[in-house]
């Protein structure tokens, strides 16, 4: 049917323009500074790791643990909408012409985030075993077979169950990946090609399930709406993203921070800010997130100058997108006709914005104290690069 | 004593006016009903008067001062109940009441008894520590509708204020602004609802294309329209024939 495949490719057309559209801000950012930074440093630390690493690491069982667990995230990328479940209804029998377009795209995208990753482990296994070249490439083949695998198992294990306890799916699938992939590690040819005609029963016997089954438009829809909105909450760290609304919990074992804005009109916004910054998810997840990364390398990094790169940059990141996050209003609130200053809600968010930096130099610091003879270094930079950074930066409005 | 006072006042949202040359005032202790069809400038008029859009020409005081010559006389002298509630949704009710009471600069004491009069009014006692995300759309408009009167100004601008809210709470609402009038305070309504209107306002201002095509009591738009023993809603339909001949003579 002519109409049904013109329609995807008018889909992702606009899919793809979307997701261009977004990508710009993530690639010009500043963010992505920060990012080929952490890469740098990363990269740096790993190869210095090589170096020392001992051959008993166990680098096979690590590599098909990840490389498994990348093979079993194939959610298939549908690009249905929800008017899809009534207009669509009609054209049911000739959908399957759809959903080939869809997995064929779902398989190409995510192939490549199953390989790139395996790629960075190369050097690892070259160190620490005794693979020869061409069986590290043999297992390459043998991702992309296993994807392929995975994508029509997990598309056709949520056509037949319309959704339901997807987890089980994904725990077979994950499993069955994660040894073929092991057994082609250890070189095993048998056990791995077994686990690979395991996995090719499992999607053939599942497809057979769905053969006369209706296309369940309802929860492939909403796994394509979770999808986006995934994808929306990712650019969200980069630049706002309009029709993003944050959902809010109350978090009340933090309901003692509220005493930094004690009842009076100069602390108006302070009230409001502390309460939005802690209250919606977006926000405070963010710095949570960052915060807790930092204390992790703080905690694990032992070459101090690494370590106090990597705070500082986390630094620079948390506070760099608090301060956005604060201070864009896409809308109108009632706090724009508030008889105060214009200024005291940017008074609000660098008092906010120090608090929370301050408790983010605190954790790293201490996460550090044992493994960084600088540690106290480590949490002035958190400070310093974060009051840095609320100063020299612009506020959205001037952007 | 003159509250309000709009003189020549054009504006809009690009440089093509959606208002021209709009002048009425509001006295103390008057309700003033801003009545118009769809698109005839209310809102935008509104917008004007809180000062969230600037006008091109004329000027607009409150209390006798512009916005531009004392930001904070011009903002502690209003409150603003909005067509659709603006909530934080991160905020609590109680939250909403204490941070308007804190940007108005009112004491704790005074919020305390302001606050728990108006909770019984509007009957949400119960909900005080509740997030908007639970509230009817009714509620919303509650909490809007307590921030306000909590403020007690010397005008209160009140957009659409009757939809939505159940007929308990519509009562509450013209209860509060009577009181509130006969303490003094000026009030500027615009809405739909005619008939409640007409028997509440003191006087009406019709807005049509941007101008005001008629203003005073309801015995003021009667000679105007040249109909005796109309109502409001016999007038507002008078106005919309006017609009649609002159469209067809276009």
């Amino acid at each position: 049917m002519n109409s049904l495949n013109d329609l995807w490719a008018k889909r992702f057309a606009h899919y793809m323009s979307e997701v261009q559209k977004y990508m710009r801000f993530v690639f010009t950012g500043h963010i992505a500074i920060v990012l080929v930074f952490l890469v740098g440093a990363g990269g740096y630390y790993y190869s210095e790791w090589l170096k020392t690493v001992d051959t008993s690491f166990p680098s096979e069982i690590l590599v098909a643990v990840l490389v498994g667990a990348l093979l079993m995230m194939s959610k298939p990328v549908t690009l249905l909408r929800e008017p899809d479940q009534v207009y669509l209804l009609p054209l049911e029998s000739h959908m399957p012409q759809f959903f080939k377009s869809a997995l064929r795209y779902t398989f190409f995208s995510k192939l490549f985030v199953s390989i790139v990753p395996y790629i960075v482990t190369i050097p690892m296994l070259k160190a620490t075993t005794t693979l020869s070249t061409k069986a590290i490439w043999v297992i390459v083949a043998v991702i992309i077979v296993l994807k392929w695998c995975n994508v029509q198992g997990e598309f056709v294990y949520r056509y037949a169950n319309r959704g339901a306890n997807v987890w089980l799916d994904y725990i077979v699938r994950f499993v069955v990946s994660a040894l073929a992939v092991y057994h082609f590690l250890l070189e095993d040819y048998v056990f791995g090609i077994l686990f690979m005609a395991v996995a090719f029963v499992y999607v053939t016997s599942l497809a057979g399930k769905v053969k006369g089954k209706p296309v369940p438009y309802e929860h492939f829809v909403k796994v394509e709406q979770n999808r986006m909105m995934s994808f929306y909450r990712f650019a969200n760290y980069f630049t706002d993203v309009p029709h993003l609304r944050g959902s809010v919990r109350r978090r009340a074992y933090l309901n003692f921070m509220y005493s930094l804005a004690p009842f009076k009109q100069s602390n108006t916004h302070l009230f409001l800010v502390l309460r939005t910054f802690i209250r919606t998810d977006d926000h405070f997840y963010l710095w949570l997130r960052l915060t807790a990364i930092s204390a992790l390398a703080a905690a694990f990094v032992d070459l101090w100058w690494a370590a106090a790169i990597i705070a500082g940059v986390l630094s620079f990141a948390t506070a760099y997108q608090m301060k956005i996050a604060l201070l864009t209003s896409h809308s109108f609130t009632m706090d724009q006709l508030f008889p105060v200053p214009a200024s005291m809600r940017e008074q609000a968010v660098r008092t906010v914005m120090y608090v929370f930096m301050a408790i983010q130099a605190v954790v790293v610091l201490l996460c550090a104290v044992f493994v960084n003879p600088y540690f106290y270094l480590l949490g002035v930079i958190v400070f310093v690069v974060a009051f840095i950074t609320e100063r020299m930066t612009k506020t959205p409005e001037q952007m | 004593m003159t509250v309000l006072q709009l003189t020549n006042v054009t504006g809009g949202y690009t440089r093509k006016p959606v208002i021209q040359n709009l002048s009425f005032d509001i006295q103390k202790g008057e309700l003033v009903g801003l009545i118009g069809l769809n698109g005839a400038g209310k809102s935008t008029t509104i917008k004007h008067i809180i000062g969230t859009l600037l006008a091109q020409s004329g000027d607009i005081r409150l209390n006798g001062v512009t916005l531009q010559e004392d930001m904070n006389k011009y903002r502690s002298s209003f409150s603003y109940i909005p067509e659709t509630p603006v909530l934080y949704e991160e905020l609590t009710l109680r939250e909403h009441l204490e941070l308007t009471a804190m940007a108005y600069g009112l004491d704790e004491q005074t919020l305390a008894t302001r606050q728990q009069a108006l909770l019984k009014e509007f009957r949400m006692e119960k909900r005080l520590n509740w997030f908007p995300s639970h509230f009817s759309k009714g509620m919303r408009q509650k909490v809007m509708i307590m921030s306000a009167f909590l403020v007690n100004p010397s005008l209160y601008i009140i957009d659409e204020p009757f939809v939505g809210l159940d007929p308990l709470g519509i009562q509450s609402l013209l209860d509060q602004m009577h009181a509130r009038k006969k303490e003094g305070a000026a009030i500027l309504m615009s809405t739909h609802i005619l008939s409640t209107a007409e028997k509440y306002c003191d006087r009406i201002i019709l807005l049509h294309e941007g101008r005001v095509r008629a203003q005073g009591t309801m015995k003021d738009l009667r000679a105007a329209f040249n109909m005796p023993n109309a109502t409001l809603d016999d007038l507002y339909i008078a106005m919309t024939k006017e609009q649609d001949a002159n469209e067809q003579s276009k």
